[in-house]
């Protein structure tokens, strides 16, 4: 047995949330020089456990020791004082300040008057950042100016450059397109015997970085082993706690020979958008792939109005013509196309609504007689959806704030289907949702293209893409760069042409 | 009932409680209860006075607190605020009394044209806030300054004049031992509730307070809803003018001055956040029932300005605390 | 320079504040070209004076807008302060006894604001109303009616001129603003800005948004003490309802110099410019003779021009900055 106490030591812990159990009698250990996954569903604690370290959330019952010694952060100070540091999952960046002040938040050296010395934490910040291979950030540029994956880099920077004992790193990759980046971070900590644990939906990351992995379900432990003892099956097995035999079903496609399009691009072009020009037409599933900030996200915007264009045209199928909507979300609605959108919490859903009434807002007319409400009407509409989607009744009543990421997605995308889309564009809608809930995605994509839908899909997942669907549109630098279809659509060639490697666009188009 | 910022929790297993009642009838009823409570008190305290006059009396002297605050619960349903709210009670209760002049032969006229202006100063906040994206706080401040000056400008030089003896009568005025401002009192409130809870449009506002991200995404119509809930706004504050103008037989263009800060407080109090998206019409007229009870026990009491000031500062505050307090204990 | 300014830009990013000079610098020059006064030792100091307690309270106000909430207390902690000073400035106590006693009742209040908010989390907007009301019922039981004296050296000296040349003051509004750019470059400075943009990623980057609201509210009640300092050398006398048309006229302040009424946004600076433009348009539409009602209905609409013309800059900056990033 190794004499030195492990750097950590979760001590049966437990933590509450009045009526909900966030965590339950979780145990186990963590030495120096480790990388430890932490894997689970969304909602099985994984979070909670992370408030919980980094000294945001108080455990009921239970004890944490670092290196052999009781460890009660009082708060997030006390935590890091201690050698705790943390990459949080939503960002914990301040938008108004610079990158130089948030790096070294939350007390920036300050010059013997009390003042803080701008210039100088700017000069440290800098050297910081280059340290830890991150150039292209300027560390005056307020953090609301930079990308999503540039203040990820600096949310792991901060956690990374205090040396920390044990370091946090809460889904790290969820914006980050440069994961090798990353990887030898983890190794050169690692390498100083820093403790690591990686928390992450996915499972190539853990597979590539940690020995073991610990794995949650409903706040408890239920797993706890070397990841190469495990099967993919037994892992996804112990995250869902059924067996999902087969991630991808196989299934023909629903696209059809003599198909019509449902919606046509033409040479859109705007501020991050250049002359893009594609169509999808009814019954096809058809990919965006491309890594962070290659205009996915403006695409798909612009295409219900939600972001400007400067010019082309945009057409939608409308019994049998193509008729041009005007460029709103509302009227992209009236045309049957539906967004479902990246930000989930503040875009997605309706945090204070039942669920009932965030899927029956659409309809909300149809269920009401000369405005006056029918519960018992908008029930019944509702009732038509929730099985596309395997929406469980019994959360019909409840807060959609109370349902995990995946059950609000299946709301989000019900409501999709309530309002009678016939052309969805879905932008990544399995991130931050479990595997039970990915597969009911994948179904209700499947039964809605079949049934004459079009589908536009943008997922970070590249399996999901190769899977589900004909064709795959790769975008780089703000234009599509390859269309990929047949045998050609692989995980491998996605990638490639993603990252910029050459490939003229009509090359593997079998059209 | 958990705040926002709350970390999302593992949701409950198999088949969950459904809250058979709407959770935010629990803050409405004990402000209610509250209120209802001064009230006997209040009976209590002044003897000869017995419960049901005393109730009348609260009641009828809260109608312009209840009728004003509604459209600032709407705004404050959305995220906004309406600050403008005592400029246009005054301007309405001027209004009235300017130009029906003492004598009821104007009113059928004069009555809508008053609510029209006030509709109208609301219809310019709502364009405001919704078309030129003026924060509300200041669309309606700037504009209840603005409005302000345009009825100084009016009332300049002008002698007070007496307000229609009708308007004055219907404050004043019984039908079945029933003071006809309660009536008109208990007809708003139930309209008011169902417009809020009952229909398409209040689900939709729900909806747009909730999630303004999400209301853009799906395409509700943002700038029409925020408009309709101004011009309301705009329209209650009118309707309590006209009431008050009744009330008090005659009118200042101050007048509705210090109803402004009481309906912020009535909406607060009855369970609505501050940042939109929660609340409901019934605690709203709950909390204004209880700061209009609150005014009548201190009256009663024959107490000074100053300590009736303290009092009533005293128990705002302790309304506040004894709700969140609730909340603690519900969230566990 | 330009490097220095880059700077404060970024610690403060607002256009606003900018827009909010330009608008009392236009201002003045209409002033100054109808009035031949305006320029005058006399002109400038009744300018001053009639700007000092304003521009003291919205500065004050300020730091709570920035760190998020509201606060409706001040014309109650104006209100106290006015009656005692007016009772016991001519006392045993003299001036100086008074202002530090004054200084703490403004602390004590804006301690209890901030504990109520920051604390107990209990919505700002409402539970400032609830202080200001016990606030101004105090002061009516100290001074029931008007009156009371203030000590005449205090009258005297503050409202006139330095070495007869600069008015007393605008050395104040200066101090102010000094304190101001001094706080901004403080720990708690930054993390006002932090709090007010973020108050849950300001917690998990270790700050604590209780302390920093709860100093923001105590910072300004001393703030809104010192004004009611202010206001009872101007008047000489204590009135306890003195302050009550103030407090719109504060919030006027704060938005016209380009300070975020959501919080993270803006700074002391614009607001005592927005105090300024309040003044002296006041002055300017009197010297052009305009019915004074003029006065209530520009302000409004001065009010809704600075934010649209703040908005407009604030984005060109923004595009401006993304443009070189």
């Amino acid at each position: 047995m190794n004499s030195t106490p492990p750097v950590l030591e979760v001590r049966g812990i437990s933590k509450h949330y009045g009526a909900t159990v966030a965590l339950r009698d979780v145990s186990f250990v963590l030495n120096a020089g480790e990388v430890c996954g932490l894997l689970g569903e969304n909602g099985a604690g994984k979070s909670t456990l992370v408030k919980t370290l980094s000294g945001v959330e108080v455990p009921d019952t239970g004890a944490l020791f670092l290196a052999g010694s009781e460890y009660r952060p009082r708060d997030r100070n006390d935590a890091r004082r201690q050698g705790v540091a943390t990459a949080f999952q939503e960002l914990s960046l301040v938008s108004t300040l610079s990158v130089a002040v948030n790096l070294f938040l939350p007390d920036p050296a300050v010059n013997r008057a009390g003042l803080v010395a701008m210039r100088q934490l700017e000069r440290q910040a800098a050297r910081i950042l280059a340290a830890h291979g991150v150039s292209e950030i300027d560390p005056a540029a307020l953090v609301g100016d930079l990308a999503l994956g540039q203040r990820q880099r600096l949310e792991i920077v901060r956690a990374m450059f205090r040396r920390p004992r044990l370091l946090l790193l809460d889904e790290p990759t969820a914006a980050l397109s440069d994961r090798d980046w990353l990887f030898d971070l983890v190794g050169n900590r690692l390498a100083e015997g820093t403790a690591i644990l990686y928390i992450s939906h996915k499972l190539d990351e853990i597979r590539r970085l940690c020995r073991r992995s610990v794995i949650l379900r409903n706040g408890q432990k239920v797993l706890d082993r070397p990841v190469a003892e495990m099967s993919d099956d037994e892992i996804f097995r112990s995250m869902a706690g059924r067996s999902v035999v087969e991630r991808f079903v196989a299934a023909p496609s629903a696209l059809r020979a003599d198909a019509q399009p449902a919606l046509r691009a033409s040479h859109l072009s705007s501020d991050g958008l250049e002359d893009i020009s594609f169509t999808l037409m009814a019954g096809e599933i058809l990919g965006v792939a491309g890594l962070e900030g290659q205009g996915q996200a403006r695409l798909f915007r612009s295409l219900v109005g939600l972001y400007p264009l400067r010019s082309g045209r945009i057409e939608v199928a409308s019994d049998g013509r193509m008729v041009r909507p005007q460029r709103s979300p509302r009227a992209a609605r009236a045309a049957g196309v539906v967004l479902v959108p990246e930000e989930r919490k503040t875009e997605g859903i309706f945090k204070d609504l039942t669920t009932i009434a965030n899927v029956s807002l659409p309809a909300i007319d149809h269920a009401s007689k000369l405005h006056f409400l029918s519960r018992r009407r908008e029930r019944a509409l509702v009732g038509q959806v929730i099985g596309d989607v395997d929406l469980p009744e019994h959360f019909l009543p409840l807060s959609i704030a109370a349902l995990s990421g995946g059950n609000q997605q299946k709301a989000v995308l019900g409501r999709a289907l309530m309002a009678r889309a016939r052309c969805l564009l879905l932008f990544d809608p399995t991130r931050g949702v479990d595997v039970g809930a990915k597969q009911s995605i994948y179904r209700m994509m499947r039964a809605f293209v079949g049934g004459g839908g079009a589908i536009l899909f943008y997922s970070t997942e590249l399996d999901e893409l190769v899977h589900l669907c004909d064709r795959c549109l790769v975008l780089y630098g703000n234009r599509i760069v390859g269309e990929l279809q047949g045998p050609a659509l692989s995980q491998e060639l996605v990638l490639s042409v993603a990252a910029g490697h050459g490939l003229e666009r009509a090359a593997v188009s079998g059209r | 009932m958990a705040p926002p910022g709350v970390p999302t929790m593992a949701e409950p297993a198999g088949r969950a409680r459904a809250p058979r009642i709407n959770p935010e009838l629990l803050p409405a009823a004990v402000v209610l209860a509250c209120a209802v409570l001064l009230i006997v008190a209040s009976t209590l305290l002044n003897p000869g006075s017995s419960f049901v006059p005393q109730l009348d009396a609260v009641l009828v002297t809260s109608i312009f607190l209840v009728v004003a605050s509604f459209g600032q619960g709407l705004t404050i349903l959305l995220g906004g605020i309406d600050l403008s709210i005592g400029v246009v009670v005054g301007l309405a209760a001027i209004m009235v009394s300017t130009l029906t002049n003492g004598s009821n032969a104007a009113i059928l006229w004069v009555v809508p044209a008053t609510l029209g202006f006030a509709a109208f100063i609301g219809l310019v906040n709502g364009l405001g806030v919704a078309l030129a994206r003026v924060p509300p706080f200041i669309m309606t401040l700037a504009s209840g300054i603005s409005f302000y000056g345009v009825g100084l400008a009016f009332t300049t030089g002008l002698a007070q004049r007496p307000v229609a003896p009708g308007l004055v009568a219907l404050m004043n005025a019984r039908v079945a031992g029933v003071p006809i401002p309660v009536l008109i009192l208990l007809g708003f409130v139930i309209i008011a509730t169902i417009f809020q809870n009952g229909t398409s449009d209040g689900r939709k506002l729900y909806a747009l307070g909730s999630s303004p991200g999400a209301a853009r995404v799906l395409g509700l119509p943002i700038a029409g809803l925020n408009i309709l809930v101004y011009t309301l706004s705009g329209l209650c504050a009118g309707i309590s003018g006209i009431l008050l103008a009744g009330y008090s037989s005659a009118a200042t263009i101050d007048i509705g001055d210090p109803l402004l800060l009481p309906t912020i407080a009535a909406v607060v109090i009855g369970g609505a956040r501050v940042v939109g998206g929660r609340g409901i019409y019934l605690g709203t007229f709950a909390g204004a029932l209880f700061l209009s009870a609150l005014e009548t026990i201190i009256t009663v009491l024959n107490l000074s300005q100053g300590v009736r000031d303290i009092i009533e500062g005293a128990i705002i505050v302790f309304a506040l605390l004894l709700q969140s307090e609730r909340w603690r204990v519900a969230r566990g | 320079m330009s490097a220095a300014l880059r700077r404060l830009g970024r610690l403060h990013p607002t256009g606003g504040a900018v827009v909010a000079v330009v608008i009392f610098l236009a201002l003045y020059a209409i002033y100054a070209a109808s009035e031949a006064d305006a320029t005058s030792v006399f002109g400038l100091t009744n300018l001053f004076n009639n700007t000092v307690v304003l521009a003291i309270a919205s500065a004050g106000l300020t730091l709570v807008v920035l760190a998020g909430e509201f606060d409706l207390s001040p014309i109650g902690v104006i209100a106290i302060a006015n009656v005692v000073m007016a009772t016991t400035s001519v006392g045993t106590l003299g001036w100086f006894g008074a202002l530090i006693l004054v200084l703490v009742i403004g602390a004590a209040v804006g301690l209890l604001n901030g504990w109520l908010v920051a604390t107990l989390r209990l919505q700002s907007l409402a539970v400032t109303i609830g202080t200001m009301i016990a606030c101004e019922g105090a002061a009516l039981l100290l001074l029931p009616a008007p009156g009371g004296a203030v000590n005449q050296a205090i009258v005297d000296a503050l409202t006139g001129e330095v070495l007869e040349v600069v008015p007393v003051a605008l050395v104040i509004i200066a101090g102010v603003l000094l304190v101001w750019l001094v706080l901004a470059r403080t720990r708690l400075g930054i993390a006002l800005y932090a709090v007010g943009t973020d108050a849950m990623a300001a917690r998990l980057s270790g700050l604590s948004a209780e302390r920093t609201k709860l100093l923001a509210f105590v910072l300004a009640g001393v703030a809104y003490a010192f004004a009611g300092f202010m206001l009872s050398c101007q008047t000489g006398s204590g009135d306890p309802r003195a302050s009550d048309t103030l407090l719109l006229y504060m919030y006027a302040s704060v938005a016209i110099g380009g300070t975020s009424l959501i919080g993270g946004r803006g700074g002391v600076f614009g607001t005592l410019f927005g105090a300024g433009i309040l003044s002296v348009m006041q002055k300017m539409l009197f010297a052009l003779g305009a019915a004074s009602f003029y006065t209530s209905i520009f302000s409004g609409i001065i009010m809704l021009v600075a934010i649209f013309i703040g908005n407009a800059s604030e984005l060109l900056a923004r595009v401006r900055r993304q443009r070189v990033a």
